[in-house]
C-alpha cells in the first residue's frame, strides 16, 4: 500500500472547478511525508513516537497561484500557497517529520525540496480552463494523518493526530457566527480575520488595523476597521462584528463566539 | 423562563422585576410563543425595560428574535429629557425599511417571457449584492452628502428620480430633521460615496408580484390597491454608510464609558441630551435620510425597467408608502393623560399610526398609515392599515421572523438547485450570490400570516391586502 503523511486542508472550496478527475473536498491535503509502496504493519508500531506538531491550532493561509506537476509532462492540478506568520513552524515540522521517517528505516520517495501544495485534480484536464478557475482562497489545515492510497485519488487515514481548528462556524438564527481559537490575542484575531475571510476572501488582503490589537474591544474594532476598509474598495457581506461575548480561556487556549451581522 | 401575562388577546405582559425600570410587553398568539425560542430574546427585553428614561413598557412585536442589543422586533420609548438613545435600538441597517408602490397593470397580462424580461431588466438596472454600486455614477461629493442629508428623500427628486407626489407618501416625508454630516466620520462617507441607489446582500431584495387578495376592500380602493393589480415591494437600508456611523458609534459610546457594568455592550446608550447622545442622532438621521434615498432611486430604476419593457410611464408607478424599520424618532404621545415627546426607538418595527395623525397625508389621516409586512420570497407580504394603538407607541411587527439559520439553510439546500426550487414555485429569482439564495429559501422564514394574525389580534394594525411574490431580485 502506498503510504503519506499529511495535513488535511480545509477551504471555501468553490461548487464548481474545471473538469477533471477531481479530488473530492475531503481528500485533499497538503503531503509532509511521502513513504511509497511499503508494508504498513512495519510503520504502526512507532506511530506513537511521531513528534508533536508544534501548534495547537492548524496552520492557515490563502492560495496564490495554481501550478502543474510535473512541470514537463503535467498529470496534477496543484493550488499552491502562501501562509500567514507561521511558515517556518510548518517547514521545521515537515523536517522534523521527514528525519523521523528515515530514522525508521524508510526512504522517502520525494527527493526534491518541500512545496508545499493541494492536489485538486488529475488528468485528463486543461490547463487553460483551471487557470481561469484559480481563486485566492483562503484555507487552515486541520488533522495529521497517516493516509493510505486507496487508488483513483481516494486516501483513507489510517492513523490520525487531531488538531484544534482555528475557528468553527456555529449557529446563529439571524445572522451569522463562529466560535473563534487563539493561543494569544494577536492569533485569536488573525484567526477571526480568517473565518470572516472564508466568507470574503479579500479580507485576508486588508492590512492591519493602525492601532495595536490587544483586547477583546481591540479585536472587534480591529475586524471592524477591516470590513470598512474592504466595504469601501468591493463590498463585504458583513455590515459589523458585534460587541458580543467575552473572551474566555479553555485547555489553554484562548476562545470566544463572534457573531457578525450580515 | 418569564412570567407572561396575557392582558388582552395576543397581548402579554411581564411584570416589573429586579432591575426592570418599566414591565415587558409582548405582542404574540400562545401558538407563536410555543413556536419561537423565546428566552434569549425576553432575556434582552429584560436589559431594555432597564434603560435610564424608559417610558411605559420594553415592548416585543410577534416577530420578536435575538438581535444586537435590543431583540429585534423590539420597541422602547425613552423620555428626550431623562432617557437614553441606544444604537443598539436602531440597529446597524439605519432606516433598514419598505417600499411598495403599484404598478397599473394586472400580473396575469403579464405572459412568462414578458415576466423574465422583466426581471432580467431589473436585475441589470438596480445594483445588487455584497457591495454593488454604480459603475458609471459619479461619487457623492460632501455636498450632495448635505443636501441628502438636509432634504431626505426630496433630494432625489430634484435629481429627477421620481415625483414630488412620491415624498407624501414616505413615512415624515422622506426626512429626519436633525442630522448634520459633521457627526458621520470620513469612514462613512467613503463606505456610502457609490453605494446609493444599491440593494446590497442578506435579506434586501426588490420584489414583483400579484396582490392576490383584499382583506379590506374599503380602505383597499381607496389606497387604489386591487386584487390582481401588479406591485413592486423594495427592502434595502443605509448600506455601508449607516452601518459605519452604527460602528463608529458604538466604538465612541463605548470610549466614552457609557458601557461600564452592561451585561451585553451592544446595548450601549448614551443620554439624548449629551453631547454623545446628540452626535449618534445628528449621524443616525444623516444615514436615515441616505437610506431614504436609496429607496427613492431603487425605485426610480424600477419604474425605468417597467418603461423599458412594458411601456407604462414611471408616473403611473404609483408609491404606496415608504416606512422605517430600523429607527429612533423624536414623536409626541400620550401617556398617563399627558402628552409626552419621547424618542421611540423602533428596531425591527414599524411605525403603525392611525387615522387622525397629522404627520400623514390626508388620505392617510382618514385611513391610517400603510404598514408594509414583507413575508418570505414564496408565500406572502402583507399591507396593513396602522391602528395608532397606544400601548406600542403605535407600532406594527416588520417581518415574518427568521425560523432557520442561514448555516442551516445552507446545508438544507447543500447539492440542490434553490433558483430551480423556487421557480416550479412560480416564483423567478434571480441573485448575484446562489449562495445568498440559498440562505434565504422560504423555508429558512416562519409564516409571515402567523405574525400578521398576532398584530390584528392584538389592535396594531389590520391587514388590508395579501401580496404574492413571482419575481424577486436578491443580493
Amino acid at each position: 500500500m502506498r503510504l503519506f503523511f499529511g495535513l488535511e486542508v480545509h477551504a471555501p472550496w468553490p461548487d464548481q472547478l474545471p473538469h477533471g478527475r477531481l479530488l473530492a473536498p475531503e481528500m485533499r491535503h497538503i503531503t509532509l511525508a511521502f513513504l511509497g509502496e511499503i508494508d504498513e504493519t512495519s510503520l504502526l508500531p512507532h506511530l506513537n513516537t511521531v513528534p508533536n506538531l508544534p501548534k495547537k491550532l492548524g496552520w492557515s493561509g490563502h492560495f496564490t497561484s495554481v501550478d502543474f506537476f510535473p512541470h514537463r509532462h503535467p498529470n496534477v492540478v496543484a493550488w499552491c500557497m502562501e501562509w500567514r506568520v507561521e511558515q517556518k513552524s510548518l517547514l521545521d515540522y515537515q523536517q522534523q517529520l521527514s528525519s523521523y521517517v528515515k530514522e525508521l528505516g524508510f526512504t522517502l520517495k520525494e527527493g526534491h525540496s518541500f512545496k508545499p501544495h493541494v492536489t485538486l485534480c488529475r488528468s485528463p484536464f486543461k490547463e487553460n480552463e483551471w487557470r481561469q478557475a484559480f481563486q485566492p482562497l483562503p484555507f487552515y489545515t486541520g488533522a495529521l494523518h497517516l493516509y493510505r492510497s486507496l487508488g483513483h485519488s481516494t486516501y483513507e487515514p489510517i492513523w490520525t493526530r487531531p488538531v484544534h481548528p482555528p475557528f468553527i462556524e456555529v449557529e446563529h438564527t439571524a445572522d451569522i457566527a463562529f466560535q473563534i481559537y487563539g493561543s494569544n490575542s494577536e492569533e485569536l484575531f488573525r484567526n477571526a480575520q480568517l473565518a470572516l475571510a472564508f466568507k470574503a476572501p479579500s479580507l485576508l488582503e486588508e492590512p492591519d488595523p493602525p492601532f495595536p490589537i490587544n483586547t477583546w474591544e481591540s479585536t472587534i474594532k480591529g475586524l471592524n476597521w477591516q470590513i470598512g476598509e474592504l466595504d469601501q474598495k468591493e463590498g463585504t457581506p458583513f455590515k459589523a462584528v458585534s460587541y458580543h461575548g467575552n473572551i474566555e480561556t479553555k485547555d489553554g487556549l484562548l476562545t470566544w463566539e463572534m457573531i457578525v451581522d450580515v | 423562563m418569564y412570567n407572561l401575562k396575557e392582558i388582552a388577546p395576543a397581548t402579554y405582559i411581564i411584570p416589573k422585576e429586579r432591575e426592570m425600570k418599566v414591565p415587558g410587553l409582548l405582542i404574540a398568539t400562545s401558538e407563536l410563543i410555543h413556536e419561537m425560542e423565546i428566552d434569549k430574546p425576553l432575556d434582552q427585553l429584560y436589559r431594555v425595560a432597564q434603560l435610564p428614561g424608559i417610558v411605559g413598557y420594553s415592548i416585543a412585536m410577534p416577530d420578536i428574535h435575538w438581535g444586537y442589543g435590543f431583540p429585534i422586533g423590539g420597541v422602547a420609548a425613552t423620555d428626550v429629557k431623562t432617557g437614553v438613545i441606544s444604537p443598539g435600538g436602531v440597529g446597524y441597517d439605519i432606516n433598514c425599511g419598505v417600499r411598495l408602490a403599484i404598478i397599473p397593470i394586472r400580473f396575469s397580462e403579464l405572459d412568462l417571457p414578458t415576466r423574465m424580461e422583466l426581471l432580467k431588466n431589473l436585475f441589470e438596472l438596480i445594483p445588487s449584492g455584497v457591495g454593488h454600486g454604480h459603475k458609471h455614477k459619479p461619487s457623492l461629493t460632501d455636498a450632495d452628502y448635505r443636501n441628502i442629508i438636509h432634504l431626505g428623500a426630496a433630494w432625489s427628486v430634484q435629481q429627477g428620480a421620481g415625483f414630488e407626489e412620491d415624498l407624501s407618501h414616505c413615512e415624515s416625508r422622506g426626512v429626519i430633521a436633525g442630522g448634520a454630516l459633521e457627526a458621520v466620520s470620513p469612514e462613512a462617507r467613503a463606505r456610502g460615496k457609490d453605494q446609493l441607489g444599491s440593494v446590497g446582500s442578506g435579506n434586501h431584495f426588490v420584489e414583483i408580484g400579484e396582490v392576490k387578495s383584499l382583506l379590506n376592500a374599503e380602505i383597499g380602493q381607496s389606497w387604489g390597491v386591487e386584487k390582481g393589480v401588479t406591485y413592486v415591494l423594495i427592502h434595502s437600508g443605509s448600506r455601508g454608510f449607516g452601518h459605519q456611523i452604527c460602528q463608529n458609534t458604538l466604538d465612541h459610546f463605548m470610549t466614552e464609558g457609557y458601557a461600564k457594568g452592561l451585561p451585553d455592550k451592544q446595548l450601549v446608550a448614551a443620554p439624548l441630551s449629551s453631547s454623545a447622545g446628540q452626535t449618534y442622532f445628528a449621524a443616525m438621521a444623516a444615514a436615515a435620510n441616505y437610506a431614504f434615498n436609496n429607496r427613492q432611486q431603487i425605485l426610480h430604476l424600477v419604474r425605468k425597467a417597467i418603461h423599458n419593457v412594458l411601456k407604462i410611464d414611471p408616473r403611473e408607478v404609483r408609491l404606496i408608502y415608504d416606512v422605517c424599520h430600523n429607527i429612533a424618532k423624536i414623536e409626541e404621545h400620550l401617556f398617563e393623560g399627558k402628552l409626552h415627546k419621547l424618542c421611540v426607538h423602533r428596531k425591527g418595527a414599524t411605525r403603525a399610526y392611525g387615522p387622525g395623525a397629522t404627520e400623514l397625508n390626508p388620505l392617510y389621516q382618514k385611513t391610517g398609515q400603510p404598514v408594509l409586512v414583507p413575508g418570505d420570497m414564496q408565500r406572502a407580504s402583507y399591507l396593513m392599515v396602522g391602528c395608532g394603538n397606544s400601548l406600542t407607541w403605535a407600532s406594527a411587527c416588520h417581518g415574518a421572523g427568521r425560523a432557520r439559520s442561514r448555516v442551516k439553510s445552507l446545508k438544507e439546500w447543500s447539492g440542490r438547485d434553490p433558483i430551480r426550487a423556487m421557480a416550479k414555485e412560480n416564483v423567478h429569482v434571480m441573485a448575484k450570490s446562489p449562495r445568498t439564495i440559498a440562505e434565504e429559501m422560504p423555508d429558512a422564514y416562519k409564516n409571515v400570516r402567523a405574525v400578521v394574525e398576532a398584530v390584528e389580534l392584538a389592535g396594531l394594525a389590520k391587514a388590508v391586502a395579501e401580496l404574492k411574490p413571482h419575481l424577486v431580485v436578491k443580493g
